[in-house]
């Protein structure tokens, strides 16, 4: 088994950290990180004391680390930041994973999938809850046909104002705020329960009454029509208290012409509570970042192209794209198939 | 046996239908102590042999005459002319929900009540469910903090008398199942401004109806958002509500799937128990309903909800059918 070259640029988003602990526990990949911007982030984890931390080789500048010649990178930067990573590391012959969302416009998403498609690499984009067995549980069901025709669908990913990083609620950087961070994640579901049927209309709301401080939306809806007919809301809100047990959760209800179907991707835990810290949530459930290294690894070794693609990436950044110009017309927005 | 609680002795009620929710009302009315003249065109006779109680008389006047309290839980679209006889016979009047099928008759009827001077009450019986009760009075109490975003989910078998599947006598699944929920948001997030839904049907088969689920996306007054959700599911899904309510201080939620006081596994012959939620240990929320309501006509303190939410209710749900139509967000102020 060769040796394959897996770089991790940028530890701005959190992920990282996780996806760094997968790579370093895959036999047969070496990590090289570099975290060029982290000045930037003054006063936040980063740069070579964080590589040293997670124990990471650390490369100072992007362009050491291409030079190393990796196999692929690991792009964990601000979401604005996302298309030049990308359309650099492509060009030094890597293969991408990106943390989501793939992109802030739908423009910057389509020019990623050029830039890797004409450098000859591949773009995943990191959405680690289709890798959950119970969702791919309910992947087959639904394409084994047990809920029926599906109709609707309702789902949640709500969580806590992302703590840590500032970046989060900075427009300049993540483009966005709830609606940019957490609607995606329910669209890629949403993608692979319908097998890549596109969203035609999407309706949204946003709100700033959770954490009014922050220069972003905190609170949203986002209702899309696919192609099929089936409708989905996502409510996307940084809603969970800054003191709740975890970090947020994901939920999805699929209601089918002879079922329905609920998945909860945190489900797996033991509730408890501890004197004078309140509830204590004790999660076993699978660590979904690991299979999503995973997938990127196999991909890798077989020659494969890994799933989610820069495709999945453009249409869910389609549905936020079109969820603000939405939520600024209040009028639903029409998206051509 | 009488509830002391309940309405003065002698307060006699016409109850004014025959459907599934007439023999729910005829209990609680008979544990609150009432006298109930029991009216339908069809099936009173066996809603009160089946309940064991109230008297069946054969004409509305005949029902209606001296009455303290007409209770009209018919089908939607007969509700306008029956409260305009019940309020012209001088009866305090309680309406099943959605009040009316349309804004304009729901003010008719209010102003047919006011004109009569009796008491209009929108049976919005969910606001009497102990969860959502509970859940109110912690957020007006500021439990939540401002309310931001909140979800309202309501599933259960599909309804399978025909009037309910014509859109244009009970105003499909939004009007009448999801008027519940849009109800308890405007009640714990205040008055809407904006509405936008989408529906979906699924075929119907030879032996039974499709599945229908509604989702409606509200915007309030005060900033905050509402997502509300029905479905009429395939015959036999299990009845379940679930609803978040998440603000600057905190949430709320609960599912009746996870919250309740017993269960019982019945095994491959446990059957469903349908339209109605059961398997509580609370009081009946029809009869504390009723209750309240029949205070409220009796000179008792003013009840939990009024004329003006059944008016608003049926305003959001007019909202949503106008959104289904055109496709658009519909600003609550056009919908008259």
């Amino acid at each position: 088994m060769s040796t394959l070259r897996i770089g991790l640029v940028s530890f701005a988003h959190t992920h990282a950290t996780s996806y760094a602990r997968a790579l370093l526990a895959t036999p047969g990949v070496e990590v090289l990180a570099t975290d060029p911007d982290h000045a930037e982030r003054a006063g936040e984890s980063g740069g070579p004391a964080m590589a040293r931390e997670l124990g990471l080789d650390y490369a100072e500048d992007l362009e050491t680390l291409l030079a190393w010649r990796p196999d692929a990178v690991v792009i964990c930067s601000e979401n604005t930041r996302h298309r030049s990573y990308t359309e650099r590391c492509a060009a030094a012959g890597a293969h991408v994973l990106c943390e989501k969302p793939l992109a802030t416009s739908v423009a910057d998403a389509e020019a990623m999938v050029a830039a890797c498609e004409a450098a000859g690499v591949f773009l995943m984009v990191a959405f680690p809850v289709r890798f959950h067995p119970a969702f791919a549980a309910l992947r087959d069901a639904v394409a084994a046909g047990d809920l029926g025709t599906v109709a609707a669908v309702s789902g949640t990913n709500n969580g806590k104002l992302p703590a840590g990083r500032a970046w989060f609620t900075d427009p300049a950087l993540a483009g966005g705020g709830a609606m940019t961070d957490h609607t995606v994640h329910v669209a890629d579901l949403m993608d692979a329960l319908l097998d890549g049927v596109p969203p035609v209309g999407v309706y949204a709301q946003a709100n700033r009454l959770l954490h009014p401080e922050a220069a972003v939306e905190t609170g949203g809806l986002v209702s899309i029509e696919y192609a099929n007919g089936v409708v989905a809301t996502v409510d996307c809100s940084w809603s969970k208290p800054d003191d709740y047990p975890t970090w947020g959760g994901l939920t999805l209800h699929v209601v089918g012409s002879e079922g329905q179907a609920d998945l909860d991707a945190f489900g797996d835990r033991v509730d408890g509570f501890t004197t004078g810290r309140g509830q204590t949530w004790l999660s076993y459930g699978e660590d979904l970042d690991a299979l999503l290294v995973a997938e990127l690894v196999d991909a890798l070794r077989t020659g494969r192209r890994p799933q989610p693609d820069g495709a999945v990436g453009v249409r869910t950044t389609r549905v936020v794209e079109a969820a603000y110009a939405s939520a600024r017309s209040g009028q639903p927005v029409r998206l051509d198939p | 046996m009488p509830n002391p609680a309940g309405p003065p002795a002698g307060t006699t009620v016409a109850l004014v239908g025959a459907g599934g929710i007439a023999g729910v009302h005829l209990q609680a009315w008979l544990a609150l102590g009432a006298d109930v003249r029991v009216y339908s065109h069809a099936s009173a006779a066996r809603l009160v042999a089946e309940v064991g109680g109230g008297t069946v008389v054969d004409s509305l006047e005949e029902a209606l005459d001296g009455a303290t309290i007409a209770d009209v839980v018919t089908p939607t679209f007969t509700h306008a002319d029956l409260v305009g006889s019940a309020a012209e016979a001088g009866c305090q009047v309680i309406c099943e929900k959605p009040l009316a099928r349309s804004v304009a008759q729901a003010h008719q009827m209010v102003a047919a009540c006011e004109a009569a001077g009796v008491r209009l009450y929108p049976a919005h019986v969910v606001r009497f469910f102990p969860e959502y009760a509970a859940a109110h009075a912690h957020v007006a109490a500021g439990g939540v903090g401002t309310v931001a975003v909140q979800r309202f989910s309501r599933a259960g078998s599909r309804p399978e008398r025909d009037w309910f599947a014509d859109r244009a006598l009970s105003g499909g699944i939004v009007a009448d199942q999801m008027i519940h929920d849009l109800d308890i948001a405007r009640w714990t997030a205040g008055d809407v401004t904006r509405v936008f839904a989408r529906e979906v049907s699924t075929p119907d088969g030879e032996a039974r109806r499709g599945v229908v689920s509604a989702q409606v996306v509200l915007t309030h007054a005060g900033g905050a958002l509402s997502y509300v959700t029905g479905t009429w599911a395939a015959p036999g899904s299990e009845f379940r509500t679930r609803f978040e309510i998440a603000g600057t201080d905190g949430l709320v939620h609960h599912d009746s799937a996870r919250h309740a006081a017993l269960r019982i596994d019945g095994g491959s012959a446990g059957a469903s128990r349908g339209l109605l939620p059961g398997g509580s240990f609370m009081e009946s929320p029809y009869l504390t309903q009723l209750r309240e309501l029949a205070l409220a006509c009796t000179g008792g303190p003013e009840p939990r909800v009024t004329a003006r939410d059944g008016v608003e209710a049926v305003r959001l749900a007019e909202a949503a059918a106008m959104s289904l139509e055109t496709g658009r967000a519909i600003d609550l102020e056009d919908v008259r």
